[in-house]
């Protein structure tokens, strides 16, 4: 694989939406998939035989209905959730964004969390210390940066998230609706930024459902209906799709 | 090890949770077993009379730190996966690094009660040759307690029902364990001697730490070579069980 680029190959999982699962130890120990269902709703298919190629420095809006699968196929490209079958792989070095400050240490302070949260990413404590200043300053905290998370506003929180996030270094971006945080200038903020790190060279695959967000980011669409593709191309076929699928069609 | 800065960094989280907020931070560690060591010394010591040692609340001491740290590092591990759960469906590392800082975190409140311990027990009692073999003990005692943490913690994201069942297993178990005595305080049998020392796996990680710290002897050889083998098929054995399992953890918890 190269940096940068990404492959989801007739990928497919499902998920088994009961409450009881009913496993048994033997079960889980000696893996039986296809169970056979007793009862109860089927598993939901969150993902149908998807195949995507992207490549290097491509900018990819996967948009769709609630429930489509658009999360789970970041999910999946993230290597998060494993695949029932198929395969989803990511060159080189990836950065998941599926939700702002997870993981933070609420006893900690704002230093303290992007040590934390940058090695949750894999960063060595040399990497992070190099960028310390830069994300202090991009996320705009001042002198919050030294109190405990736990007193930070939402806002407050997100952008500090988000801070560390935009400055790891990274070849490819999963980023799933968590551009939708902080204050109208800290948005747009955050997209230049992203556009930054597009022009460097990495690859973004974005799931929102801001339209105007993925038409603005975006030069490829995929509209996934079901867990499946339902299209795939250019950003304004593509978002004309999906507003004739939704019924939100604008003049 | 690209990941030994996030290990590390996750008991930082993990120490700073625990002793926040409490103005006695680690000395609660030793005020624990100082009671249950009251009580149990009040119960086996002058009323029951179940055994003679010498020092005897030194010597209930030793086997009860060993033991509240097999027992609470168990204990905080199992649900630890589960506490995390937002965590480990955000955000991919390697899962065993959440069992792992628990685990950690507990063993360096053990090693600090066990050391403060261990010098008065030296102070009152003198000190053998032996206690060379003590960092080896430890680093069995730990692989072990690892091992067996990692497979609790794993199987408690599957089935919720873990966590009780270790609860009340942990409480018969405790009375089986020589804390309070010695296999031979309490029987004479040869077979029930040598289950007392070998069927329970805890029992000669107890037996040899205390030889070592509070007997100044040397543990047997077959209690040594137990331990560490012991130590290292909990070890293999969790992390197997835990790498076979772990795949689908951003789905249960």
């Amino acid at each position: 694989m190269r940096p940068g680029e990404i492959v989801l190959d007739h990928a497919s999982r499902a998920f088994d939406i009961r409450g009881d699962r009913g496993r048994t130890l033997k079960e889980l120990l000696i893996p039986t998939r296809p169970r056979a269902h007793a009862g109860g709703p089927p598993p939901v298919q969150a993902l149908r035989d998807v195949t995507l190629r992207i490549e290097p420095g491509e900018t990819v809006g996967v948009v769709g209905r609630n429930g489509a699968g658009k999360s789970s196929t970041l999910r999946a490209l993230a290597g998060i959730v494993p695949l029932d079958s198929g395969r989803a792989e990511c060159g080189g070095r990836v950065v998941t964004l599926l939700e702002l400050g997870a993981g933070f240490g609420r006893d900690f302070d704002g230093r303290e969390n992007i040590l934390l949260n940058g090695a949750l990413h894999g960063m060595t404590r040399a990497e992070i210390e190099d960028r310390m200043d830069a994300i202090v300053g991009f996320s705009e905290l001042g002198e919050f940066i030294g109190v405990p998370v736990k007193t930070y506003s939402s806002g407050m929180f997100v952008r500090l998230g988000f801070a560390i996030a935009a400055h790891i270094p990274a070849d490819v971006m999963l980023i799933d609706e968590v551009l939708a945080v902080g204050d109208e200038a800290f948005q747009r903020k955050c997209e230049q930024r992203i556009a930054e790190r597009v022009h460097e060279g990495a690859t973004l695959v974005l799931v929102s459902h801001d339209a105007a967000l993925v038409e603005r980011t975006c030069e490829r669409v995929v509209v996934l209906d079901g867990g499946a593709v339902a299209f795939d191309g250019p950003a304004a076929d593509g978002m004309a799709h999906y507003h004739e699928m939704m019924g939100t069609v604008t003049a | 090890m690209r990941y030994r800065f996030l290990f590390e960094q996750m008991v930082r989280r993990e120490l700073r949770r625990k002793y926040q907020g409490s103005a006695l931070g680690v000395a609660w560690y030793v005020v624990n077993p100082l009671v249950l060591m009251g009580a149990y010394y009040l119960m086996f010591g002058v009323v029951f009379k179940v055994a003679e040692h010498d020092d005897y609340p030194l010597f209930l001491m030793v086997g009860l730190v060993v033991w509240i740290f097999f027992s609470q590092a168990l204990m905080s591990a199992a649900p630890a996966l589960l506490d995390q759960g937002s965590l480990i469906r955000k955000a991919r590392f390697p899962r065993e690094t959440i069992p792992a800082a628990v685990v950690t975190v507990q063993a360096v409140t053990f090693v600090s009660v066990l050391a403060i311990v261990a010098v008065v027990t030296f102070a009152l009692r003198g000190v053998g040759w032996s206690v060379v073999l003590l960092p080896l003990l430890l680093c069995a005692l730990f692989a072990f307690v690892l091992g067996l943490s990692l497979l609790v913690s794993v199987l408690h994201a599957y089935f919720r029902d873990v966590a009780p069942i270790l609860a009340a297993v942990l409480l018969p178990w405790f009375f089986l364990s020589p804390i309070f005595f010695t296999p031979d305080d309490i029987t004479h049998r040869e077979g029930a001697r040598a289950a007392l020392e070998w069927v329970n796996p805890v029992a000669p990680f107890i037996t040899a730490v205390r030889d070592v710290v509070w007997g100044g002897v040397w543990p047997s050889g077959a209690t040594v070579l137990y331990v560490v083998v012991a130590g290292a098929l909990a070890l293999a054995g969790g992390a197997a069980l835990f790498r076979r399992m772990q795949a689908e953890l951003a789905v249960v918890v």
